[in-house]
């Protein structure tokens, strides 16, 4: 049996971490990038490095960004009497895509999850009701996914925040069943973001 | 409904198949593992996309391959000349599982019975909530994402429940699996009550058709929450049980624990109906899916039923036929040669079909 040199299988084995990456994939990818002039790949490995190395989270809405706080929480033009919740930094994005939204926003990196374990805790929760209670907030918008993992964290956050602010609204449902805000197309999110309703 | 025709590449013992039936009862006749329930799963792969036997899609393509196609042509035969010609195919992935595309196909619906039905007369609970989320799922399209929703939020809770097992945030965190268990929970209890209903008009005057005795035949949706028909039934029911529940790491109220009564003449069918009994009252179940499904989908099913006719005694099965020739599409198959008038006879051998 012939084996690959060991860079080779190296980065292979690397690339099959990847979601959505199987076995075949990563040798394609690989032999791919071999063909590639040394340049472009070089320009590869340095964008891969500085994500890590350049973007943090920002400290106040955890979206990712390259300066803390972020430039949309920086921004005095958005409306902070709105806070639009969503679970990854990729939804905050469609939402912006939208072009509808003026308020501010809190990223949870995440969704109640028992069959992953992940709690209340492991979510930006603390943190956000900090946000709340230091005062400006009047409307928070459950903006989580429609699948049952993003209906919860709605579920549980809403219990958690009808004391604390004015209303508490849910981004109206019709999205695709299980489906994520990511995939969602720009009429849809903005349809869903003007029919929200309060959650009871 | 009608099957047109149907083209079948690499499926279970089919190589390749090409079979055109007639618009009415299609007899399938041949010896022990020829293919004549192969043959009805992919007619019914066809129409619903779906098999009526498994639900592990690597079971159906032919061992060996890595792909499997069924195409066909759907009519609708309503006189609103719908046709569509559906393309599905069993494709195996890079990491070994099989994935199943193909569009699907508003007004079409198939109903099939097979030996695996008698579990629905005298098998677990778990059958017959199958079997009325089956024809429920006929009925009502969207009955069917409910249901893999419910199962999602109920896995996700019995989880919660074995981690908090001592826990005392447990109700904060159960709480949001509860609400959605409620409200997803309450609305497949509808239906399936709908479902039930639409059943026993039909059930009875078919049974009275088919048995030569006078006896009556009886379904009923049978849950813990008695007639409650709001979500804060079933949410009020899990606030009471949790304790138990969070001792047992289950879910203790639900639809998922729900099941149907089948009693001939008020007694229960399942201990003391007679092997032939059973077998009857199966197939008169999927016989009574019939004309809601017709309703509910502006045209009738297609009918598959693999060896229905077996251990139910001459006379029965005369009348069984007769019943049949008022159906629309049907197809049934049988190891032994059966003479009905006017019905298209096609011999199974071997991966193979010729018209006899
Ligand atoms: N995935 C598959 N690939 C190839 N052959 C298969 C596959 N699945 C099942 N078979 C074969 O198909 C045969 C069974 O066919 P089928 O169940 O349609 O028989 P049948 O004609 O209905 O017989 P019976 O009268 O006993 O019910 C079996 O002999 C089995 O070996
Ligand atoms: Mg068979
Ligand atoms: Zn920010």
């Amino acid at each position: 049996m012939a084996y690959y040199p060991e860079p080779v299988a190296r980065l292979i084995d690397a690339l099959q971490r990847l979601p959505g990456i199987g076995p075949k994939t990563a040798q394609r990818l690989t032999f791919f990038l071999l063909k590639r002039p040394a340049d472009e790949v070089r320009e590869l490995s340095e964008s891969l490095v500085a994500v890590k190395d350049k973007i943090v989270y920002c400290r106040t809405c955890f979206n990712v960004t390259d300066e803390d706080p972020c430039r949309l929480c920086a921004d005095p033009a958005r409306d902070a009497r709105l806070l639009c919740v969503v679970e990854e930094p990729n939804d905050l994005l469609a939402m912006e895509r939208t072009g509808e939204y003026r308020g501010r926003y809190h990223v949870l990196l995440g969704a109640l999850s028992p069959l992953d374990g992940v709690g209340p805790d492991d979510l930006k929760v603390r943190e956000l009701l900090a946000r709340i209670e230091a005062g400006a907030v009047e409307e928070v918008i459950l903006a989580t996914n429609p699948n049952v993992e993003g209906e919860a964290t709605a579920l549980y956050l809403a219990k958690l925040l009808r004391p604390l602010v004015l209303r508490v609204t849910r981004i109206a449902r019709g999205l695709p069943v299980g489906g994520d805000l990511e995939y969602a197309d720009q009429v849809t999110l903005s349809k869903a973001l003007e029919g929200r309703r309060e959650i009871s | 409904m009608q099957i047109g025709w149907i083209h079948v590449v690499d499926f279970r013992n089919y190589r390749t198949l090409e079979y055109s039936p007639t618009p009415r009862l299609n007899l399938l006749i041949g010896p022990n593992a020829q293919g004549k329930t192969n043959l009805l799963e992919a007619l019914g792969m066809l129409i619903a996309g779906r098999s009526f036997r498994t639900s592990r899609l690597a079971e159906m393509p032919r061992w060996g391959v890595e792909r499997s196609t069924i195409s066909g042509e759907l009519v609708r035969g309503d006189g609103s000349a719908g046709r569509r010609v559906v393309r599905r195919t069993l494709t195996k992935r890079e990491d070994d599982r099989w994935q199943n595309a193909g569009e699907s196909v508003e007004w079409a619906r198939v109903i099939a019975f097979g030996w695996q039905d008698l579990e629905i007369i005298n098998g677990a609970p778990g059958a017959r909530r199958n079997f009325i989320d089956g024809f429920a799922g006929r009925l009502y399209p969207t009955h069917l994402a409910a249901l893999v929703r419910y199962r999602q939020i109920l896995a996700r809770r019995n989880r919660l429940l074995q981690q908090h097992a001592h826990g005392d945030d447990a109700a904060a965190r159960l709480q949001p699996w509860n609400e959605q268990l409620a409200a997803v929970g309450m609305e497949l209890m509808d239906r399936r009550r709908k479902a039930v209903a639409a059943l026993q008009t039909e059930l009875a005057r078919i049974y009275r058709a088919l048995s030569t005795t006078r006896s009556k035949v009886e379904v009923r949706y049978w849950t813990a929450l008695g007639e409650a028909t709001e979500p804060a039934a079933l949410l009020a029911a899990l606030n009471r049980t949790q304790r138990a529940e969070l001792r047992r790491g289950q879910t203790l109220v639900g639809p998922h624990r729900d099941d149907l009564a089948i009693e001939i003449d008020g007694v229960d069918a399942r201990a003391f109906a007679s092997r032939g009994q059973q077998r009857l009252v199966a197939l008169v179940l999927r016989l009574a899916e019939v004309l809601p499904v017709a309703e509910a989908a502006g045209t009738a099913p297609v009918l598959l039923l693999d060896d229905a006719l077996s251990e139910l005694d001459p006379g029965v099965r005369e009348l069984v036929l007769r019943e049949l020739g008022a159906a629309e599409q049907v197809f049934l198959t049988s190891p032994e040669t059966l003479a009905v008038k006017g019905a298209a006879v096609f011999q199974v051998n071997a991966g193979g079909i010729a018209p006899v």
